[in-house]
């Protein structure tokens, strides 16, 4: 019984890898190539399934179904309400530039982002080998199981700190949905008011 | 050890990746994929046919023996017909709406665990498409995804009618996957594992090992509720309520483009049947008389018959119940279902711990039940206060007849 | 016998790691079965379905049957989109919730007292939702201040008062 894992270099591993990638560029192009931002916002999506893809191949799926539940789920979802019921649904004008001279800019910092990530890999002398983040080997849900230790007892303080972190987000979303609703109040109810008193 | 062992995830996948382990993998797809397909088939025909006989209608009956070929038969004709696209959509979306609706809808089916685990040649087979350690986080992402088919559909027809179905099925949707979610960490609190397998493994036995008596009733009640919305199914499916909405997210779409829409549909309410099943009612854990042999059909048997009586219910809750309106259905969702479900995982991890903790959280979420009741009456009364903070959806300007009759006071004025 | 077949056994003494990546295959089979599914029916039914060019009122909104004047609505209550903002924060709190799930034998007590904490806090942000009316989707209960609230008498009264003058018009 031969195995096609077994060996240092996995070729299932090269193509699961390559299928991710390949998903993560074509999704980040249509990101950036799309005119029309709907189909931006599904060009996303694929960017977030290939993500998760790699997230699996590194196995970290509870971080793969996480990344499908919570980004694909529902930040999107809320972009596509966004984009889709908000009206903004047209072609964007490419030639308006919100910002003054923000292409160059982009240039300049994704080229420090690149020569900063190189910088890094080599200084790390490109770390590549077998898998060694996802916990002891043969362990039950290995890393589900030791992501739970992890969060619940070392990173405790951190997991309290984020559930007030979300109220404050719950908190801001109303603030910011009430004033919105607050700037045309009472035009709603006025307005059958003064067709009465003009019929 | 065992313990370890149960949880290390399907062994089929043991030794590796080779060609027996292809072939298996293959036929367990193409099996569950056909499987699907039939039971969709039959389960269209079930439903005209419960619905028929709860209404006093005959339902369909001349394709076939007792009309079972009708679904058939509605599926060729669908492939013959005109096949239109509006001019008003965004045609790359309208196309891919109905691939989201569909393959979310057979995914889910891949972990659910149809049966026990049988050994052909030395190889011991689990009778489940696939058994990820994550699995029911599988079911959850695919339902989340299935938010997108409907969502999108209705947004890329380019139609009022859809557009408003569309943005109603996805707050909906969105809104009960919180619910759906909750409870299902409850039931994985229970087991300690996300596996469909270790899940199901772990009500094995007794009737009373089951979750849904483990539990203590509402988290499968409150599972049950959050699936009917999730699959848009009545009386929560006001998407595509037909007075008001026509056909609601498809009303634009023809041919076999609806008929994939319909087709996920049924698909998502056998798959979320077998899905409840395997969380709450033991999966295909039941009574087996016929010893060794049986051990190994039996299980199907009672899988089947589990998932047949889920879906009979929600028949008979189409037969049974109008549909709900649409506030009164979000504020069942938020209001009710989430506050329920975390108040009972608290009191249901309080017992785990011990009976102490148990029955002081207990008390301590009936005092927070209280403190609730009193900010739903808070925010009803903000509500009458100051109405313009929030405008209420559907608000119209009132006509003015109406309006003057309304204000003018008195409401028996006018009556002799 | 084979590794495998060891580990299909119970007190199988040996643990073999499985490799995550190997359990989605069928996940992935499944799929690509279903868009083939689905792009296999549209070809077929490209080869079968009339070809016929379809006339503007075919591929026109539909309206039942009247033609549309009037834009699809282009902005949606403000509700809607704070649904959504509030549906990914508590899609946050509930991805906390499984691996706490998976580990809350093992932390007993201690486990209990942390998720207590977390549920105080989720649980008092629903407060907040509630207390603000941020969650209320029903419809207006009074057009404005002082007016008389409406029961099925007061409807009928008003029908009967409508009938009446309809009547006597």
């Amino acid at each position: 019984m031969t195995s096609l894992l077994a060996t240092t270099v996995a070729i299932p591993d090269v193509i699961v890898f390559a299928a991710g990638a390949v998903m993560i560029m074509i999704g980040a192009l249509g990101v950036i190539t799309s005119r029309n931002p709907v189909h931006a916002a599904l060009s996303l999506i694929l960017t977030l399934f290939g993500i998760a893809v790699l997230f699996i191949e590194q196995q970290a799926d509870f971080l793969a179904a996480v990344q499908v539940i919570v980004y694909a789920g529902a930040i999107v979802v809320l972009f596509l309400f966004v984009i889709m019921f908000l009206g903004v649904d047209r072609n964007e004008d490419l030639d308006a530039e919100p910002l003054a001279g923000q292409r160059s800019m982009a240039f300049v910092i994704v080229l420090m982002a690149v020569g900063a990530i190189i910088a890094l890999g080599a200084e790390a002398h490109w770390v590549v080998g077998p898998h060694s983040v996802s916990g002891v080997p043969g362990g039950p849900y290995q890393n589900v199981y030791n992501l739970g230790r992890s969060v619940f007892t070392t990173y405790l303080f951190a997991f309290e700190a984020t559930a007030a972190l979300l109220v404050i987000a719950v908190v801001g979303a109303v603030v910011l949905a009430r004033r919105s609703g607050a700037a045309n109040a009472e035009q709603p109810d006025g307005q059958p008011e003064n067709e009465e008193v003009a019929s | 050890m065992t313990s370890l062992f149960v949880a290390a995830g399907d062994p089929l996948y043991a030794s590796g990746l080779n060609w027996i382990t292809l072939v298996i993998v293959l036929i367990k797809i193409i099996f569950s994929f056909a499987v699907c397909m039939g039971a969709v088939t039959l389960m269209i025909w079930f439903e005209r046919k419960v619905i028929s006989d709860m209404q006093s209608r005959i339902g369909p009956n001349r394709a076939g023996p007792f009309g079972l070929l009708q679904t058939l038969a509605d599926g060729i004709k669908l492939f013959f017909k005109e096949d239109l696209i509006p001019e008003q959509s965004d045609r790359f979306v309208f196309k891919l709406a109905p691939y989201l609706s569909v393959v979310p809808a057979l995914v889910i089916f891949a972990v659910v665990p149809f049966g026990g685990v049988v050994t052909i040649a030395g190889r011991s087979i689990d009778l489940q498409v696939a058994d990820p350690p994550i699995g029911i986080l599988l079911v959850l992402a695919m339902s989340a995804i299935g938010v997108y088919g409907i969502m999108l559909a209705g947004w890329a027809s380019g139609s009022k009618y859809p557009l408003l179905s569309g943005v109603r099925a996805s707050a909906q949707m969105i809104s009960y996957e919180a619910a759906l979610g909750m409870t299902v960490v409850t039931v994985v609190m229970m087991t300690g594992s996300l596996s469909t397998r270790a899940i199901v493994n772990s009500q094995a036995g007794a009737i009373w090992h089951w979750n849904l008596i483990r539990l203590g009733f509402i988290p499968a009640i409150i599972f049950i509720i959050a699936v009917i919305a999730e699959t848009n199914r009545p009386p929560f499916d006001v998407v595509e309520a037909e007075s008001e909405l026509v056909g609601g997210f498809n009303t634009e779409y023809s041919s076999i483009r609806f008929a994939l829409f319909y087709l996920a549909e049924f698909m998502n309410t056998i798959t979320m049947s077998a899905v409840i099943v395997t969380l709450f009612f033991g999966g295909p854990d039941g009574y087996n008389p016929f010893g060794h042999y049986g051990s190994i059909f039996m299980p199907i048997v009672w899988f089947v018959v589990k998932t047949i009586a889920f879906c009979y219910f929600f028949v008979w809750l189409r037969g049974a119940l109008p549909r709900m309106r649409y506030d009164k259905l979000m504020d069942l969702g938020w209001k009710r279902l989430i506050p329920v479900s975390l108040g009972w995982l608290l009191i249901v991890a309080g017992f785990m711990v011990n009976g102490w903790w148990g029955v002081g959280l207990a008390l301590a979420v009936i005092a927070a039940g209280f403190g609730l009741a009193r900010a739903f009456k808070i925010g009803a009364d903000l509500e009458d206060r100051d109405q313009a903070v929030l405008p209420p959806v559907g608000r119209r300007p009132v006509p003015p007849r109406l309006l003057r009759r309304l204000t003018d006071g008195d409401p028996q004025g006018g009556v002799q | 016998m084979s590794r495998s077949a060891l580990v299909g056994h119970e007190g199988a003494m040996e643990v073999v790691e499985i490799k995550t990546v190997d359990q989605y295959l069928p996940v992935l089979g499944l799929i690509i079965l279903g868009v083939l599914f689905a792009a296999g029916s549209f070809v077929a039914s490209g080869l079968l379905a009339p070809r016929k060019k379809a006339t503007a009122a075919k591929v026109a909104p539909y309206e039942c049957g009247i033609v549309a004047d009037v834009e699809p609505p282009q902005r949606f209550p403000v509700r809607f989109y704070l649904v959504a903002m509030i549906f990914i924060i508590f899609d946050i709190e509930v991805v906390f919730l499984y691996p706490f799930a998976v580990v809350f034998r093992q932390l007993g007590a201690f486990g209990l007292v942390e998720i207590l904490v977390f549920s105080v806090v989720v649980f008092a942000s629903l407060v907040f939702l509630v207390s603000n009316g941020a969650l209320t989707w029903g419809p207006v209960k009074r057009l404005t201040k002082g007016m008389p609230s409406r029961s099925s008498d007061s409807t009928i009264a008003r029908i009967t008062a409508d009938s009446a003058s309809d009547q006597a018009a």
